[in-house]
């Protein structure tokens, strides 16, 4: 007893560790003063074990165990009695006598309890999010440094027909080719849409599309569908902004989409039409016939553009046309086809007629505009005019900025 | 006096330290206060005009991040699982819970409480009723929280 009690009185003056002494019958032997406040009622020598340290009921195996083996050692960790925290270990001393050590633990466990709290509640708080964030109607995707979509939510799941979102990482799914084809990354596409809103069309439904930076790595996209609400404005628009005569736009409505178009960084041709010798129509057929030449005309571009090009009446006899082509010469070819299409039909009062087409290129320019684009097209239209009618005439850009790829 | 060891097993939040409150002080506090490690509450109750002693176990939940030492589980006579009605993972996850404890304790009884039934709605009550061993529990609203702990306290002395 005296070498074990001189070993413990040496621990205990650290203030950390207090003891109790048992013996093979599981009765109190002695203990160090400290292990009062640990304990609900004062241990008494001959007191069953139990009655003071409970944690020990259902390991009375372990207990009389202790006593046989000389290496033996058994911890209850992180145990909260009497509003302290400590480790309770049982090693043996020898066939007799086992010593139960209890360490105090209390600062150091409530630093952890900190964590562990803050911990658990950013956890919560993130299943609240979560559940909140696959409430919403909208489609939303997170996506990470290496371009991948790294977290979306139950709407965007649904309607991509995925059942988690390990489905859509193995898909690798890529939304930047429905913005634009030369969008190459979501990255691209963040910095495509930069702070603003776009339009996306995947299949027959209309998206409102935003991103924002979170942090420097993550971007956070999100689709607000519009389709409903997208269809009506369209027939609304179409109802105001559709010239009376011909069917088509106005110039007032082709201005606002074409530089919306400008904002959108998509190539595409700009076209001045006007029907050559129109002014001998009116004067040979009268204006009756001559407004419905114009129907005919505007009738008949209408038809062989796509529902994704632009037709105007600009005025009179000239029309304007927006043809969405990735590159010049298709355009061309496009307008040479309109130009033929128009040559070989045969109009319902007067029979042939001919129209001569002025085209402006839009590539990547930080020095082109709308205005210039009308410009280049009105002047190509007039040496298509000079140069004998009946034909298409490219103006091409003079002027380029330092990002120019026309 | 008999005593017995029982825990409370489950995920972090799902309200094991309200129901212990509940049953042992009749007390309730709606502010989520986390339990690290374990601490032992005893309740003694009459069991056929026997006195017996319950030694409740409150266990730290389990986290995504960290699972409940297996340590504490050794001796139990019974566990009450407990899992948040309005965390289904915290019930999916009972399951697992039970495995752990059965495979330490294999003569082992317990209950499954499916906790803060107050905020369930009353047809999703209905559907929940009548669940073998389950007991719909709201420790806030003081709902079968002591006929729960009495209903596995019965199957523990009886055996």
């Amino acid at each position: 007893m005296t070498n074990i009690q001189i070993i413990l009185n040496t621990i205990l003056s650290k203030n950390i560790f207090e003891y109790l002494l048992i013996d093979r019958d599981l009765k109190v032997v002695n203990t160090s003063v400290g292990v009062l406040k640990y304990m609900e009622n004062v241990p008494y020598e001959g007191d069953d074990v139990l009655m003071h340290m409970p944690e020990f009921l259902g390991f009375e195996e372990k207990l009389k165990e202790v006593f046989e083996k000389k290496d033996f050692t058994y911890t209850f960790k992180t145990i909260q009695k009497n509003g302290y925290y400590m480790n309770i270990s049982l090693d043996h001393y020898n066939h007799d006598i086992a010593l139960v050590l209890l360490q105090n633990i209390t600062k150091m466990t409530q630093a952890q309890q900190q964590l562990l709290q803050y911990s658990n509640e950013t956890t919560l708080l993130y299943h609240a999010l979560q559940k909140i964030i696959d409430a919403q109607n909208s489609l939303l995707f997170v996506t990470n440094s290496d371009d991948r979509i790294e977290f979306a939510n139950q709407t965007f799941l649904h309607y991509f027909h995925a059942e988690n979102l390990d489905e859509i990482k193995a898909k690798a799914l890529k939304l930047y080719p429905y913005v634009n084809k030369n969008i190459k990354s979501y990255n691209e596409l963040h910095k495509h849409i930069r702070g603003s809103e776009i339009n996306l069309n995947i299949g027959n439904d209309t998206f409102i599309m935003q991103s924002t930076a979170i942090e420097e790595t993550h971007r956070l996209f999100t689709l607000s569908r519009v389709t409903d609400i997208y269809e009506k404005k369209k027939s609304l628009e179409a109802e105001v902004e559709v010239d009376a005569l011909t069917s088509v736009y106005r110039k007032k409505y082709f201005d606002l989409r074409l530089e919306q178009l400008l904002k959108e960084e998509n190539n595409f041709a700009l076209i001045v039409v006007d029907i050559d010798d129109f002014k001998a129509v009116n004067d040979n057929y009268g204006h009756t016939v001559g407004d419905d030449v114009l129907k005919e005309f505007a009738f008949l571009l209408k038809k062989n553009i796509r529902q994704d090009d632009l037709i105007a009446r600009w005025g009179g006899e000239e029309f304007l046309l927006v043809l969405k082509m990735d590159d010049l010469q298709r355009a061309m070819d496009r307008t040479e086809t309109l130009r033929k299409m128009l040559d070989e039909h045969t109009f319902k009062h007067i029979g042939h007629l001919t129209a001569s087409f002025g085209l402006a290129w839009r590539g990547q320019c930080d020095c082109d505009d709308a205005n210039s684009l009308l410009q280049r097209a009105d002047k190509a239209l007039y040496k298509a005019k000079n140069n004998g009618k009946n034909r298409v005439i490219l103006k091409k850009l003079e002027k380029r900025g330092e990002n120019c790829i026309v | 006096m008999i005593r017995k060891k029982i825990l409370l097993i489950g995920d972090f939040n799902v309200g094991k330290t309200s129901l212990i409150r509940r049953y042992v002080d009749n007390t309730f506090d709606d502010r989520y206060l986390t339990t690290i490690g374990v601490k032992i509450s005893k309740k003694k109750i009459l069991l056929n005009d026997e006195e017996c002693e319950l030694l409740i176990w409150d266990l730290e939940g389990a986290t995504p991040q960290k699972s409940i030492p297996k340590t504490y589980y050794g001796g139990a006579s019974g566990a009450i699982l407990v899992g948040d009605v309005s965390r289904f993972e915290t019930i999916k996850n009972l399951d697992e819970h039970m495995e752990v404890f059965k495979q330490i304790n294999p003569n082992g009884s317990y209950v499954i409480a499916y906790n803060k039934s107050d905020l369930l709605k009353l047809d999703q009550i209905k559907s929940l009723q009548n669940i073998e061993n389950v007991f719909l529990t709201s420790a806030k609203n003081d709902i079968n929280v002591e006929k729960m702990f009495i209903a596995l306290a019965k199957e523990i002395f009886n055996d």
